[in-house]
C-alpha cells in the first residue's frame, strides 16, 4: 500500500470577527443569540434589498492575506454564485468568483513542506439548518457573516501534515486578530479535497466538508486515503463525490448530492461597486500587522525548547508575546519561565479567558530568584501559580516567596547551627561515621535530616558542602 | 401642477383623483387603492396648513404609484401571483422622500409582472388600456402609472425604466417620461428586474413638474451603493445646452418604423431647429446590436433576481407542494408569469457553465463599445434624438403570441439603459387615429435636466 | 434548432421551474429563436474590450462597522413566513 501517494488540497472558511456582518449592519456575533434575532431584511432577502459593503470586513481580509504571506489584489469584486437551498435566502451567495482579494501565498509549516495557497476570497456565510423527523427549521443568524475562504494548492501529502496547516492556518488567524477562531462555535471549518495514486498523475478526489476539528481533518484524510487504496485494491474505482464525516465513527459516508451536476451560473454582483486598494493602504496594513508565529519561532530558538513544547506556547499568542518578552530581558531566564507556562499553565488549564497574566518583570524576577537558589525549583513553580491568583496582583514575586515561606536559607551560620545539632544527633554518628570513611553516598540521609530540620528552606547544595567540610 | 395650500384643499384633490380613478376603472389602471389612507393624509396636510405648518414641496399631490414599489400602504404584488399577498414592512427611499413632501399615494399602478414587458398585458391582473384607444395597449412595463397620468386622475406617478418602461408607455399615451442616469434615484426598496439598468423615473405633463418630482427623488442613498451623489440640484433654467447642437440617430429612422412615428419625431426636431438648435444626422451602427446585448445581461440580472422568490420565507407557497423541491419548482410555476419563466430560463442560459463566455461576457464586451460610441457621439452633440418605438400603440393581444417581436419594441430604448444614460420621452404629436407618439431625447451622463430644460422651451415655443 | 427538449429540461431544473408536457415545445421555439437572435453579438469584433459590468466606475462604497437600527424588526419579518416555528421559518425536511 505505501506506493500510493496521497495527495490533499484544502478549502478552509474563516469566520472575521467583525461588528457587524458582510453587506448588512446588523449584529455579527449570534453566540447565545435567539434564532433569527441578527438578521435584517437584506439578509431575508426581501425584494429590493441591496447589500451595502462592510469596510472593516475588508481591512481584516487585507490583514489575514498578509498574515499568510499573499498578494493582495489592489482591484477586486464580488459574483453572485446561485443555488437553491434554504440557508441561502437570496437563492445566491455573494463571492468573489473572478477577482478574490487575497492572491497566492504560502504557509511555512514545521517539519512539513511548505504548503501554497491558491488563492482566499471574501463572501458571506450561508444560514444555518436544524433537522427534525419530519421537517427542518431556518436560522438566518449566521447568514452574511463574512467569510474568507482560503483555497490551498494540493501541496499536502499526509494526513499529520493536513493537521498540522489547518493549526497553523489558526495560529495566523489567531495573531493577525482577524477570527475568533473558536472551533466549536464554527469560526473555522475545513473542507479537505483528497485523492491517491501509484504514479504522477492524480487520482480521483473525494471531498469531505465542514470539519470543524483539527482532528478531525487528520481523521479524515486517514479514513479517505485508506479507504480509497482498498478501493483501487480491489480493482475497483474512487467516484467523485461530496462525502460526509461522522466524528463518532471516525467514518465518512457518502452522500447523494448533485455536486456533478452543480452549476452556480457565476455572474459579477451589479449592487456593489469593485474595492479599489493602493499599495500604500496594504503597505500600511502590513506595517502594522502583529508579530506572526515565525517571527516567535526565531526568537525562542535560543531557548532550545523542544517543538511540542513551543508550538503548545504559540497556540496562545498572549503567552508567546510575554515569553518574547522575558527573552528581551534576559535570555537565560526565559527557557525556565517558558516550561512553567508549558508545564504547569497549559497543564493544569489555568488559562481561562480572562485570567491575568504575569508581567514579564514578575516572571524575569521569578525566575532569577530560582536561579541564584533562593528559592527551590518546585517552590519556583508554587509561586508561579500564585501569580495567577486574583488576591495576589500586587504582589511582587519576593514578596510572594516570603509569605509562603519558600525562601531558601542561604545564611551559613543558620545552617551550620543546624547542621552540628544534625550531627550530634545519635541516629545521625552511623552516617556520619561512613562519611568520614569515605563512603560519600551516606552524605544524602544527613542533607535530608538537614532539609527536614529546616522545613526545605535550607539550600540543599550548600548544606552538602558544608556537612563534607565539617566531616572531612 | 395643483399644490395644496389656504385655497386648495388636499381633502379635494384627493377626492377628485379617487373620482377619475372610479370613472376610469375600466381602463384597469390600478392593482389596488389607497383611498381611507391617502384622505387621512389630506385631511392632516389642510389642518397643517390651517395652522401655517410647513407641509412640504408637493403638499396634497395625488400619485399613482407602480406596484414594483415597496411601501406599508398595500401590498407590493409587482403586479405577479408570486408576490400578490406581500406586504412590504420597508418603504422604498424614493416614496420616503416623496411623502415627505406631502404627496398622497392614491393607488398602486398595474405594471407587466415584475417589470417584464411593453405591453401591461403580462400583468397577473389583467391588462391595463391605453389612453387614447381602449382597444390597444397602454405600453410598458409602466403602463398603469402612464394611463394614470394621460387620464389626468393624478399629476403624476412613479414608474421604473430597466430597458424602456417609463418611456415607451409614455409615449403610447402622449405624457412625459423620464429614464434618469442610472444611480440618480435609489433603488432601494423596489422590487429588482435587471439591477444594473434598473432606473427609478416618473411620468408627468409638463417638464417643470417632472423636474419637481425627480429633483425630490434623486440623490445618494446609504442603502443603495450604486447612487450619485448631489444629484439633481439645479434651476430647470440654469441648465443651458454648450453646442446647441442635436443628434438625429439616422438608424432609428426610416426602415422598420411606422411612417407617421418617423414624421412625428422628425417634426419635434424642426421644433428644436426653431428653438436655435442645430439637428445633424448621424450613424450609430453598434445600435443594431442594442436589444442584444440587452436580451443576454437583462435575463441574466433577472434569472438571479427572482432566484430570492422561493416560497419560503414570504408570499406565495404552493398549497399542493409536498416536499421542499415541490415548493420551489410549484410555487414558481404557479408565481410567475410565463413570459417571467422565459426570462428566468434564458437568463439561466446564458449564465450557464460552458455559455457564460459566449453570451454574458461577449455582451457586456459589446455593452462597452456601446458606450464608448455614445460618448463619441456627445463629444459633438448635446443630446441625441430618435423615436421611443417604432410603433404607435398597439392592439390588445397583437404581439402576446410571439416573445420576440414584442422585443423588438425596445430596440430604440434599451441601448440608453444599457450605457445609464438618460432619456425622456417627449409627446410629440398624435397620428392620424389620434395616437400619441413620444420623441426620445437621450443625453449624457447625468445631463438629465438639460434634457428637460431642452423639452421644456419646446414646450412653452 | 440550437435549443433542445434536453437543454429546456435542464434549464427548467437549473431555474426551479416545473414544465409540463405541453409547454415544452412551445418553449423550445420561443428559446430557441430568442437564442438565435442574441447570437448574432457573435459578428462583432470584442477582441481585446474590457467588460461593462456596472455603467460607471464608482468603487469603494462601503460603510463604516456599526450597528444600525433595521427598518423591520425579526417579528416583522418572520410573520411574512408562511409557516414558523420557535422563531424560525418552517420547511419541509431537508435531505
Amino acid at each position: 500500500m505505501s506506493e500510493y501517494k496521497i495527495t490533499v488540497g484544502i478549502e478552509c472558511h474563516v469566520q472575521l470577527n467583525t461588528k457587524t456582518k458582510l453587506f448588512s449592519a446588523v449584529d455579527n456575533d449570534a453566540v447565545d443569540k435567539e434564532p433569527n434575532s441578527c438578521v435584517s431584511p437584506f439578509d431575508y432577502a426581501l425584494p429590493g434589498m441591496l447589500p451595502v459593503l462592510n469596510k472593516e470586513a475588508v481591512h481584516k481580509a487585507v490583514q489575514a492575506g498578509l498574515a499568510m504571506n499573499c498578494k493582495i489584489g489592489l482591484e477586486s469584486r464580488f459574483d453572485r454564485k446561485h443555488y437553491f437551498y434554504p440557508d441561502s435566502p437570496a437563492g445566491y451567495q455573494i463571492t468573489q468568483m473572478y477577482k478574490p482579494i487575497i492572491g497566492a501565498g504560502v504557509i511555512h509549516l514545521q517539519g512539513f513542506d511548505d504548503v501554497r495557497i491558491n488563492h482566499a476570497h471574501l463572501e458571506g456565510d450561508a444560514g444555518k439548518l436544524t433537522h427534525f423527523d419530519d421537517y427542518s427549521l431556518v436560522d438566518l443568524n449566521r447568514v452574511g457573516t463574512p467569510l474568507i475562504e482560503i483555497v490551498s494548492e494540493a501541496d499536502i501529502h499526509s494526513a499529520a501534515q493536513a493537521r498540522a496547516y489547518a493549526e497553523e492556518l489558526h495560529r495566523l488567524m489567531i495573531y493577525a486578530g482577524v477570527s475568533n477562531g473558536d472551533l466549536y462555535q464554527g469560526n473555522m471549518r475545513f473542507d479537505v479535497n483528497t485523492s491517491v495514486s501509484k504514479n504522477d498523475k492524480l487520482g480521483t478526489r473525494t471531498e469531505v466538508k465542514n470539519l470543524n476539528s483539527f482532528r478531525s481533518v487528520e481523521r479524515a484524510v486517514e479514513y479517505e486515503a485508506a479507504r480509497q487504496i482498498a478501493l483501487l485494491e480491489k480493482g475497483e474505482e474512487v467516484i467523485q463525490e461530496t462525502r460526509g464525516w461522522n466524528d463518532a465513527t471516525g467514518k465518512t459516508t457518502g452522500q447523494r448530492s448533485k455536486e456533478g451536476a452543480a452549476d452556480y451560473r457565476y455572474m459579477p454582483e451589479p449592487d456593489i461597486p469593485p474595492v479599489i486598494l493602493t499599495q500604500e493602504y496594504v503597505d500600511k496594513v502590513a506595517s502594522e500587522l502583529p508579530a506572526m508565529p515565525d517571527f516567535y519561532r526565531n526568537k525562542f530558538e535560543a531557548l532550545k525548547l523542544d517543538n511540542s513544547e513551543r508550538e503548545a506556547i504559540l497556540n496562545y499568542p498572549l503567552l508567546a508575546s510575554r515569553l518574547a518578552e522575558v527573552c528581551d530581558k534576559n535570555v537565560k531566564l526565559a527557557p525556565r519561565v517558558a516550561h512553567w507556562f508549558s508545564g504547569v499553565l497549559l497543564a493544569e488549564e489555568n488559562l481561562d479567558k480572562d485570567f491575568k497574566l504575569a508581567t514579564a518583570n514578575e516572571l524575569t524576577e521569578l525566575s532569577e530568584m530560582v536561579e541564584k537558589s533562593e528559592l527551590s525549583s518546585t517552590a519556583g513553580k508554587d509561586v508561579f501559580i500564585q501569580l495567577y491568583n486574583k488576591k495576589n496582583t500586587s504582589k511582587t514575586p519576593h514578596e510572594l516567596a516570603k509569605e509562603m515561606n519558600l525562601l531558601q536559607e542561604n545564611d551559613e551560620g543558620a545552617l551550620e547551627q543546624i547542621i552540628d545539632e544534625v550531627l550530634a544527633a545519635p541516629e545521625c554518628q552511623k552516617a556520619a561515621e561512613d562519611v568520614r570513611n569515605g563512603e560519600m553516598k551516606a552524605i544524602g540521609f544527613l542533607v535530608g535530616q538537614v532539609m527536614k530540620k529546616s522545613k526545605g528552606k535550607a539550600n540543599p547544595g550548600a548544606v552538602n558542602k558544608l556537612i563534607q567540610k565539617k566531616l572531612s | 401642477m395643483k399644490i395644496a395650500d389656504k385655497n386648495t384643499k388636499a381633502v379635494d384633490l384627493v377626492q377628485a383623483a379617487l373620482a377619475k380613478a372610479e370613472e376610469y376603472k375600466d381602463y384597469n389602471v390600478f392593482i389596488s387603492m389607497n383611498a381611507e389612507a391617502a384622505l387621512e393624509k389630506a385631511k392632516a396636510i389642510d389642518e397643517k396648513i390651517a395652522k401655517g405648518e410647513e407641509v412640504g414641496k408637493l403638499a396634497g399631490v395625488p400619485y399613482a404609484l407602480k406596484d414594483n414599489y415597496s411601501s406599508h400602504e398595500g401590498n407590493t404584488t409587482a403586479a405577479a401571483h408570486i408576490l400578490d399577498s406581500y406586504h412590504s414592512p420597508i418603504t422604498a427611499t424614493a416614496v420616503a422622500k416623496l411623502e415627505a413632501e406631502g404627496a398622497i399615494m392614491i393607488g398602486r399602478a398595474n405594471l407587466d409582472a415584475f417589470a417584464h414587458g411593453g405591453s401591461t398585458e403580462n400583468s397577473y391582473f389583467g391588462p391595463t388600456k391605453n389612453s387614447a384607444d381602449n382597444t390597444r395597449v397602454a405600453g410598458g412595463s409602466s403602463g398603469g402609472s402612464a394611463v394614470a397620468t394621460a387620464l389626468n386622475i393624478v399629476e403624476f406617478a412613479l414608474g421604473s425604466d430597466t430597458g424602456g418602461s417609463i418611456r415607451q408607455p409614455a409615449s403610447f399615451n402622449g405624457v412625459y417620461g423620464i429614464k434618469p442616469t442610472y444611480g440618480a434615484v435609489s433603488r432601494y426598496g423596489v422590487v429588482a428586474m435587471a439591477s444594473s439598468t434598473d432606473t427609478m423615473g416618473c411620468f408627468a405633463k409638463k417638464a417643470e413638474d417632472v423636474d419637481l418630482v425627480m429633483s425630490i427623488m434623486a440623490g445618494q442613498d446609504k442603502k443603495d451603493s450604486t447612487t450619485l451623489p448631489d444629484y439633481w440640484t439645479k434651476n430647470l433654467n440654469e441648465v443651458q445646452p454648450s453646442k446647441k447642437k442635436i443628434g438625429l440617430i439616422r438608424d432609428c429612422f426610416g426602415e422598420g418604423i411606422n411612417s407617421e412615428v418617423d414624421e412625428i419625431v422628425r417634426n419635434y426636431g424642426k421644433k428644436l431647429e426653431a428653438q436655435g438648435f442645430e439637428i445633424e444626422e448621424f450613424d450609430m451602427p453598434i445600435l443594431k446590436y442594442g436589444l442584444a446585448i440587452y436580451y443576454v445581461v437583462q435575463p441574466a440580472e433577472v434569472a438571479s433576481n427572482l432566484s430570492r422568490y422561493d416560497g419560503i420565507r414570504y408570499a406565495l407557497r404552493s398549497a399542493d407542494a409536498k416536499g421542499l423541491d415541490e415548493i420551489y419548482t410549484m410555487t414558481r410555476s404557479e408565481g410567475f408569469m410565463k413570459e417571467n419563466q422565459r426570462r428566468i430560463m434564458i437568463g439561466n442560459f446564458v449564465l450557464s457553465s460552458g455559455f457564460y463566455d459566449a453570451y454574458y461576457l461577449k455582451a457586456q464586451k459589446a455593452r462597452t463599445l456601446l458606450i464608448n460610441a455614445y460618448n463619441e457621439a456627445f463629444e459633438k452633440y448635446d443630446a441625441l434624438l430618435c423615436p421611443v418605438a417604432p410603433t404607435p400603440a398597439f392592439k390588445l393581444g397583437e404581439k402576446t403570441s410571439d416573445p420576440l417581436t414584442m422585443y423588438l419594441e425596445d430596440a430604440m430604448t434599451v441601448p440608453a439603459s444599457m450605457a445609464g444614460l438618460p432619456a425622456l420621452s417627449i409627446p410629440a404629436g398624435k397620428t392620424k387615429d389620434g395616437l400619441p407618439v413620444g420623441a426620445q431625447l437621450i443625453g449624457k451622463a447625468q445631463s438629465d435636466q438639460l434634457l428637460l430644460s431642452i423639452a421644456k422651451s419646446c414646450e412653452e415655443a | 434548432m440550437s435549443i433542445t427538449r434536453e437543454d429546456v429540461l435542464h434549464l427548467a431544473e437549473l431555474s426551479r421551474l416545473s414544465i409540463s408536457e405541453e409547454e415544452i415545445e412551445p418553449l423550445m421555439k420561443d428559446l430557441d429563436s430568442i437564442v438565435s437572435y442574441i447570437s448574432q453579438l457573435n459578428e462583432l469584433d470584442t477582441d481585446g474590450v474590457e467588460p461593462t459590468y456596472q455603467c460607471f466606475d464608482m468603487q469603494n462604497v462601503w460603510r463604516e462597522d456599526e450597528i444600525q437600527e433595521m427598518e423591520a424588526k425579526r417579528e416583522d419579518l418572520l410573520a411574512l413566513a408562511t409557516e414558523t416555528e420557535d422563531n424560525q421559518v418552517k420547511v419541509p425536511k431537508v435531505l
